[in-house]
């Protein structure tokens, strides 16, 4: 068991890449809401910007993922790979909670060589809307919202006085942009744009908020140090 | 050098200088502060930069603080970008086997003399231990220098007047920092000119 008193973030080979992130999926009365940042990085420098870390398991399945980039995407390839051979054999989609399983499986007899934190959000007509978080050891959570990723750390305290049952469609996802703007703006390796995916009985809708309409919190005023008689100035980008 | 994070650039215009940073302070990945300006002034015709650790960007301004106040008692007169920049050389070097982990850039206008009646503007940068560069174009430093040498390369042309200078540097700070975890959070540009100084907020994203 690796050291457990301290983090390691140095923890990915050389030039790895990391998916430092902000992901969460939140379940509400007739689906779920899942989101993510689009950042990835290689130490510092942001090697994507734009990434896409939604996952396509199944029809009503997405995984957000966080950690290592190649650990995670060559997870999910085997689980969607799983979950097609499932519908194959059974003649219907897997619940939600098995291809939750399946990941666990996969990140818990593997620990020792992952760096992997997933959030797998779905629907299926046994459960409805559910949510299941898989961190680093390879537990699994069931959940009804969840959060991952290393900006995650800093919404704890938002998502848990904020969060309220009962929430239709369109309170998730205002309560899912604020969390990862949130994140995004204190964490270093979470950043870009936010992704997210609302998955019903019905439809798997895509929703895209660009940078420059990140819903923005409180910034402080004034400038400590330095010569700043100065005026804010949009500089078009 | 990559526990605060923090990134600053000075460019070369026609008879004008700008230097602009980059606001953040944080800790590794986790941002504390967004109003960390890392430009200070000598004068107004002089400022320098001092991205790096936040505890040395403190103590150096200070430690110049003190020099340059010396300075001018002794001398009765300001101080000259070239010579302000060998002043902090010197102070680096002192520290030579246990130096101050900041990479000052240095961006002033030299006032006309006699003997020099059509200066050039000067920015001059340097490493931990005060070996100086002077450049012609631009100078960067701080954790997105990598990705400010990129886009200063294609941006910058010579004789730039100072609203151009001021979007050309503008858009080089604000889109490398964009490619940097650890540098953003706002920014702040001061073009220099012979009779004023103009220092702008830019709007920046902040993640």
């Amino acid at each position: 068991m690796s050291n457990i008193t301290s983090v390691d973030i140095s923890r990915l080979k050389n030039g790895e890449v990391n998916l430092g992130t902000s992901i969460m999926a939140v379940q509400f009365d007739g689906g779920v809401v899942i989101g993510a940042d689009s950042r990835t990085t290689t130490g510092s420098y942001i090697a994507n910007r734009v990434t896409d870390k939604l996952t396509h398991i199944h029809d009503r399945i997405y995984c957000c993922r966080s950690g290592s980039a190649a650990d995670t995407q060559a997870v999910a390839d085997v689980v969607h790979q799983h979950a097609q051979v499932y519908t194959s054999v059974y003649g219907s989609a897997p619940p939600v909670a098995t291809a939750a399983a399946l990941f666990e499986k996969m990140c818990y007899d593997n620990k020792d060589q992952l760096s992997a934190g997933i959030i797998v959000a779905g629907w299926d007509k046994e459960a409805g809307g559910s949510v299941y978080n898989i961190p680093l050891g390879g537990g699994m959570f069931q959940q009804p919202w969840a959060i991952g990723g290393s900006g995650s750390t800093y919404v704890y305290g938002y998502c848990d006085a904020t969060y309220r049952e009962g929430w239709n469609e369109e309170e998730t996802v205002q309560f899912v942009k604020n969390t990862l703007a949130l994140a995004m703006s204190r964490d270093g390796s979470s950043g870009g744009c936010i992704r997210m995916c609302v998955i019903t009985k019905d439809k798997v809708e895509r929703h895209f908020v660009p940078g420059n309409e990140l819903p923005r919190f409180w910034e402080g005023k004034e400038v400590v140090g330095g010569n700043t008689s100065g005026q804010r100035v949009a500089v078009a980008a | 050098m990559e526990l605060n994070g923090g990134s600053v650039v000075a460019m070369i215009g026609k008879d004008c200088v700008a230097i602009a940073s980059d606001l953040r302070l944080g800790n590794q990945q986790v941002g504390i502060a967004s109003n960390f300006d890392k430009v200070f002034p000598v004068n107004d015709k002089l400022y320098y930069g001092l991205p790096g650790l936040a505890t040395d960007v403190y103590t150096l301004r200070e430690h110049l603080r003190f020099r340059v106040n010396m300075y001018r008692m002794k001398e009765e007169r300001e101080i000259t970008p070239k010579t302000f920049t060998h002043l902090l050389s010197s102070t680096l070097y002192e520290k030579r086997f246990g130096p101050f982990f900041i990479e000052p850039v240095v961006a002033g206008l030299t006032t006309p003399t006699p003997l020099d009646p059509n200066p050039k503007p000067y920015i001059s940068t340097m490493d931990t231990i005060g070996c100086i560069t002077t450049p012609k174009d631009f100078a960067v430093a701080g954790t997105a220098a990598d990705k400010l040498y990129g886009v200063a390369e294609g941006l910058w042309e010579p004789d730039l007047e100072p609203e151009d200078l001021f979007e050309t540097i503008s858009q080089t700070l604000l889109n490398a920092v964009d490619r940097d975890a650890l540098s953003g959070w706002g920014a702040v540009v001061h073009i220099i000119t012979h009779d004023k100084v103009i220092t702008r907020t830019l709007r920046a994203r902040m993640d």
